[in-house]
């Protein structure tokens, strides 16, 4: 008998056979599978793209605020104010020149400079603005980026006594140039209002909002002086020949009296609000997921339904509904894995052209960046980890919307499927 | 070793609020290499009742049996083996997978079965010259006329080499020519291999190649005779 000779095959039927069937049946209605093949290729290619550009912004966004604002690491007083940029004695650093030449002579310190910050207030004709005034070290390396955004004059000296260096968005607003004089107002140590004439030195223009109109800088000695903090600063600020050091460091700096904080210590509120932002993202995700789950799950449907006779053949030459499964499964896995390919493709070369021409959004639209150290033009990186997750979901999404019109195939009963002509 | 035996099989369709009984209380064995023609007016329960022999569906009373073998509670997927293996089917739609040629359409079920390579080729070149189609081997159906199709339907019916062949109106919708053509193939094929053929039909010219002859109407087995078992040249034995 030649059920002898037949082997029982328990399991699906080989993988060949199966994918010969679906390629064929994927090519009988070429333009439908060209369209819905496109539709996962285009919604995999927007996903890495928009994926793409987040990470580039958010990059951005980290990289500026620790360039411009941050560092890699800060000391502080432990009880240090840094809402109210307090300028009492008990919340600064003092014995600065020790302690600075004890941080210079760590291993992985590459630049340590103090900063003083204080709230204050320039007075203009028209109208005062609120400003962040930061005293440096104009020799140290940590403000080599406001340098380099210098759009005109000159840098503040080391020995400066009244020169002030303002973002481009503030002189303009205020309509200062370099030579002419400043009116700044700060409320010093002892709560009293002191009021001093700057010359502007130059103007910066970084590109940041945040930066360009509501920072000004002046050497420390003279800051400290404005705000009666002589001696002290509201941090020392460290650059590190690795950035990914920082948290490691900070447990070896921490000391009696003084607190190291890593920049992502410092960025809590950055991260916290990347964290918002990245679920909002999601949740644009999930929308472009749905659209392919929809597009591929009613190419299968239709399938299905046209070729109902042919799956009572099928059945009736003794195919079992889990290889009947399989067959359409294979379909849109098919078409998946096409339009994956393609998607993954357009996505890169997407990014790739973000990563190296960015988009400018333009200055206006950036205003709504608030105090987010958010560039107009907007760049991309591409995060392979990403792209495959990406990929993966939108292989799942396919073979989740698929699954319902192969099972609707495949529990049909041969002799109903037959009767359909 | 019968084919295959149906013991006081029923089956009911419901329409609505009604019931249809399309076969009522049906026992009838085919014995192994017999060629049966089930004839009976339209409606009188000849499709039904091949599906029920052929496992594509289950009765609602009474049993079914396969070589001997008592299928009637067999669960879908083994219902689907048995039909791999031991039934063949002819439609009278031509019922091929359109994306197959004639070859892979042949192959299809001892793919399913797991036949090797070599054996499948050595059958399905076997089965297509005996339908006479071996220069049509990579024609597609739609390449192909309907008699051509439903010679490639044949030869994929017996290619499991299964003990029942069951073909639904298989000429209906063929020229008398080629609807001849296609009974003298089962018929050689039938005295070839020892398969048993039932075969559905309301053609006269159909039922003369029968052995033997069942009349059914209203769902219920009416009538049987000994057919003309007419030779391949048209005159009866
Ligand atoms: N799925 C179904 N639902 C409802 N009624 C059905 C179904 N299948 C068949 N019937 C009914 O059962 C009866 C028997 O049908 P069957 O198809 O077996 O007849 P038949 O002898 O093959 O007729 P024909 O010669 O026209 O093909 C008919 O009255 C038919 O309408
Ligand atoms: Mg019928």
């Amino acid at each position: 008998m030649s059920s002898a000779e037949a082997p029982e095959i328990r399991g699906g039927l080989a993988f060949g056979p199966l994918w010969r069937i679906a390629r064929r049946d994927l090519g009988r209605n070429r333009r439908r599978s060209l369209l819905s093949m496109l539709a996962v290729a285009l919604g995999l290619a927007l996903l890495i793209a928009f994926n793409g550009l987040i990470n580039g912004v958010m990059d951005d966004m980290r990289d500026n605020t620790i360039r411009y604002d941050t560092g890699h690491l800060q000391l502080r007083r432990p009880d240090y104010d840094a809402d109210s940029l307090s300028l009492r004695g008990s919340e600064l650093v003092d014995d600065l020149d020790a302690r600075l030449a004890r941080l210079r002579a760590m291993d992985g310190v590459r630049v340590a400079s103090p900063v003083l910050w204080i709230r204050g207030l320039m007075t203009g004709a028209e109208e005062s603005v609120d400003l962040r005034l930061i005293g440096i070290d104009p020799e140290s390396e940590l403000h080599a980026p406001f340098r380099d955004a210098l759009a005109a004059g000159d840098f503040l000296s080391a020995d400066d006594r009244d020169g002030v260096l303002i973002g481009r968005r503030l002189a303009e607003k205020m309509g200062l140039a370099p030579g002419d004089k400043a009116p700044l107002a700060v409320v010093d140590a002892e709560g009293k209002l002191d009021e001093g004439l700057f010359t502007v030195r130059g103007v910066f223009d970084t590109g940041l909002i945040v930066y360009d109109e509501s920072v000004a800088l002046m050497s420390l000695s003279k800051a400290q002086a404005f705000g009666q903090a002589r001696g002290r600063a509201s941090a020392i600020v460290l650059l590190l020949d690795r950035a990914d050091d920082a948290a490691r460091l900070a447990a070896t700096l921490d000391e009696p009296g003084l607190r190291a904080l890593s920049w992502l210590d410092l960025n809590e509120l950055l991260g916290y609000y990347l964290g918002t932002v990245k679920r909002f993202y999601w949740l644009l995700d999930a929308i472009v997921m749905l659209v392919v789950a929809v597009v591929i799950a009613n190419t299968l449907l239709m399938a299905v339904f046209e070729r109902i006779r042919e799956v009572g053949i099928l059945a009736a030459l003794g195919m079992r509904g889990r290889q009947i499964l399989q067959l359409f499964m294979l379909e849109a896995l098919a078409l998946g894995l096409l339009g994956c390919a393609v998607g993954i493709g357009l996505g890169l070369a997407g990014v790739a052209w973000l990563q190296t021409v960015g988009i400018d959004f333009g200055e206006e639209a950036m205003s709504g960046a608030g105090n987010l150290a958010m560039g107009s033009v907007m760049h991309g990186r591409i995060d392979l980890l990403q792209v495959l997750l990406l990929t993966l979901w939108t292989l799942a999404v396919i073979g989740l919307a698929s699954l319902y019109p192969a099972w609707f195939a495949a529990r049909m009963e041969p002799v109903d499927a037959l009767r359909q002509t | 070793m019968d084919a295959v035996q149906l013991d006081n099989v029923s089956k009911t369709y419901a329409i609505g609020e009604s019931q249809l009984r399309a076969l009522d209380g049906v026992s009838l064995t085919v014995a192994q290499g017999e060629f049966t023609a089930i004839v009976g007016p339209s409606g009188s329960g000849k499709t039904t009742m091949l599906q029920l022999m052929g496992c594509l569906d289950r009765p609602d009373g009474g049993r079914v049996q396969v070589e001997g073998r008592d299928v009637t509670d067999l669960g879908p997927d083994a219902r689907a083996d048995l039909r791999r293996d031991r039934i063949g089917f002819v439609f009278q739609f031509f019922a091929l997978v359109p994306v197959l040629d004639a070859f892979e359409n042949v192959e299809l079920p001892l793919l399913l079965a797991g036949i090797p390579e070599a054996e499948r080729r050595s059958r399905v070149d076997e089965l297509l010259e005996a339908v006479g189609l071996s220069d049509r081997a990579h024609h597609r159906p739609d390449q192909l006329s309907g008699g051509e199709q439903q010679r490639v339907a044949v030869a994929r019916a017996l290619a499991p080499r299964p003990v029942l062949v069951l073909a639904d109106e298989p000429t209906a919708n063929l020229d008398t020519a080629n609807g001849r053509r296609i009974m003298e193939i089962m018929q050689g094929l039938n005295q070839r291999t020892g398969t048993a053929f039932v075969f559905a039909t309301h053609d006269p010219r159909v039922v003369a190649f029968a052995t033997r002859v069942v009349e059914m109407r209203d769902g219920k087995v009416v009538g049987e005779r000994a057919g003309q078992g007419a030779s391949p040249t048209g005159s009866p034995t």
